[in-house]
């Protein structure tokens, strides 16, 4: 992993204070404070810590849905200020077009976009690639209350990476679903990103997840927040051997990963979870 | 009823058959089942039916009095001498136009300024007040004022009608503008797509089943308002005949022509709803924001 440090970061938050100001009562709630990260070209970047540090509001600021309060938040040398195209999002509700169809709905991106929209027989092209690789063939002209969970997750996905982003944001994509469907789309996820690529030619991915297992399968690198305010307490760097296999999950090196990533964020899960009952 | 499983538990039978109309979908009913059930369904209707027109029977000759209440075979006959001799369509084509005009440009000035202010915070702050002092105001008050203003004519009724239905249908779209999800507004914003895209495709389509329930309780209000409006202030029309048979003393003819009214206002509705269920299939079938 020392390649990577030494590369200009694709995405790179520099000092990012996120303040939230409630309309009425003019309360503050200072989300997350002074984060600093760079995200490097074809890294897989998982981000996890407890319940309400942040983490959705560092994606939604990536994603240019929302914008920090203080501190520089840049991608590819350019300020991030607007949602666009070369950023995908993922969401965690899925967040699916419930007129359009599976088909219409992973069209929406190449059909619609201002940046460079796809003539129809590309798009037909683009889409039946995405389809086919989330295995939703089939389902074409199903609307999305006709699917399954796992189902609408791929289809969530395959509109995401139709629209050919640089940069994958994904916000507990799988937090909806149940154990068995969640390990089998990680193993999907792992090689649709396209692990067996060389870096340069990969996605960009930055994940949320409440899953330290999941976080120590997927990932790079995985970075631990912590609360009050949100930021973040260290990086570890996962250098386990890509492509990844179930089994690997037994190996003590992923148990060991696993179990240090849990002690940094033990004492804070417990106080989140008290709290909120 | 209650049959008992071998794991203890007490069910009911399922009785879907019982209840037309509230057959779930997807549910497992035979064809044979289905069949029973529309006839169940048609039994009850006319059963209902017959009850009502033996009362209505019994209350005429009770009555003694063919102008006060005429009996429902008298009524009948007169249905049919309207349409043998031609002279309901007449009425009801008046009817019928106007109700076109008054509720297109309802819909299509009600809906856009529905979207102007569901979407343009001023703009709301601004015409909200206006549509929430007229709106409890019937059309049938602006009647008189309108006659001194329109007079006599195609204008008198068209305007009221248009008032019945307008509010309605702003109202409903507001709310449905309003009540867009902003998870499918943010999801094509991430697509990179242009604000005019979002209204076309995200916003529009997320409030047109609140804008088609705007509709239906629009062309309601309308139709109710429409039978006012042609009593005093039309020279044809439906209200304009009830009006007519009236001074004539010929009961029977008026209330042909109140089934009528009620006839197609039922049958506009049920057109409505048809639209619903072919524009938003996805809002019939439950399917939530996912
Ligand atoms: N729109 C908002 N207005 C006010 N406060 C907000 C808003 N969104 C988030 N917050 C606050 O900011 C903090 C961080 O929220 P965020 O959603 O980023 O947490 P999270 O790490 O994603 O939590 P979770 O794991 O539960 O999804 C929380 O304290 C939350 O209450
Ligand atoms: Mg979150």
């Amino acid at each position: 992993m020392e390649t990577l440090e030494k590369m200009t970061p694709k995405i790179c938050l520099g000092g990012i204070t996120k303040e939230y100001i409630a309309p009425r009562t003019g309360q503050r709630t200072l989300a997350i404070a002074d984060v600093s990260l760079d995200v490097f070209q074809g890294e897989f970047l998982c981000i996890v810590g407890p319940s309400g540090c942040g983490k959705s509001t560092i994606l939604n600021m990536i994603a240019g849905l929302a914008r920090p309060s203080r501190g520089e938040l840049v991608m590819d040398g350019k300020p991030i200020r607007d949602p666009g195209a070369e950023r995908g999002v993922v969401f965690q509700d899925y967040a699916l077009f419930p007129w359009k169809t599976v088909r219409e709905n992973i069209e929406f991106g190449p059909r619609y976009r201002t940046a460079g929209p796809l003539s129809a027989s590309e798009r037909d092209r683009i889409v039946r690639h995405y389809i086919d690789l989330v295995s939703l063939t089939g389902a074409e002209n199903k609307y999305p209350h006709e699917l399954s969970g796992g189902m609408r997750q791929r289809c969530a996905f395959a509109r995401a990476l139709a629209n050919e982003p640089e940069v994958l944001l994904m916000d507990e994509p799988f937090a909806a679903l149940d154990a068995q469907t969640r390990l089998i789309l990680q193993e999907e996820l792992l090689r649709i990103w396209g692990e067996e690529l060389p870096r340069a030619a990969r996605k960009t991915v930055v994940f949320i997840t409440h899953g330290i297992d999941e976080a120590v399968y997927l990932a790079d690198r995985v970075a631990v927040m912590s609360n009050n305010p949100g930021h973040i307490k260290t990086i570890m760097t996962v250098d386990l051997p890509r492509p990844r296999r179930e089994s690997l999950r037994a190996t003590a090196e992923f148990q060991k990963l696993a179990d240090a990533i849990w002690q940094l964020i033990r004492h804070e899960a417990y106080e989140a979870t008290i709290d909120r009952h | 009823m209650a049959a008992q499983q071998d794991n203890g538990l007490t069910v009911q039978p399922a009785r879907t058959a019982a209840q037309p109309g509230a057959a779930t979908p997807g549910w497992p009913t035979s064809a044979d089942q289905r069949i029973w059930t529309a006839l169940g369904a048609v039994f009850i209707y006319l059963r209902s039916m017959a009850v009502f027109l033996v009362i209505w029977h019994l209350g005429s000759r009770w009555v003694g009095n063919a102008i006060l209440l005429p009996s429902p075979i008298d009524s009948a006959e007169a249905l049919v001498e309207l349409f043998a001799d031609g002279e309901i369509f007449d009425n009801v084509t008046a009817s019928l136009s106007r109700l076109g005009v008054s509720f297109g440009l309802a819909i299509v000035l009600g809906v856009s300024l529905g979207f102007a202010m569901g979407m343009n915070r001023t703009i709301y702050a601004m015409v909200d007040p206006m549509v929430e002092l007229l709106r409890p105001i019937s059309g049938i008050a602006w009647i008189p004022l309108g006659m001194f203003i329109l007079g006599v004519g195609e204008a008198l009724p068209t305007a009221i009608m248009f008032y019945g239905a307008f509010f309605p249908i702003v109202i409903n779209t507001v709310v449905g503008v309003q009540a867009v999800n902003p998870g499918l507004v943010q999801a094509a914003r991430v697509l990179g797509v242009s604000q005019r895209a979002i209204v076309r495709h995200v916003i529009w389509p997320a409030a047109l089943p609140n804008i088609l329930v705007g509709a239906r309780l629009g062309a309601g209000a309308g139709w109710m308002a429409m039978v006012a409006a042609e009593l005093i202030g039309a020279p044809s029309g439906l209200g304009f005949a009830i009006e007519w048979y009236r001074e004539l003393l010929m009961t029977p003819k008026v209330l042909a022509f109140v089934f009528i009214i009620g006839l197609l206002g039922y049958l506009l509705d049920r057109l409505l709803r048809g639209l619903q269920r072919r524009l938003t299939p996805w809002a019939q079938a439950g399917g939530g924001l996912t």
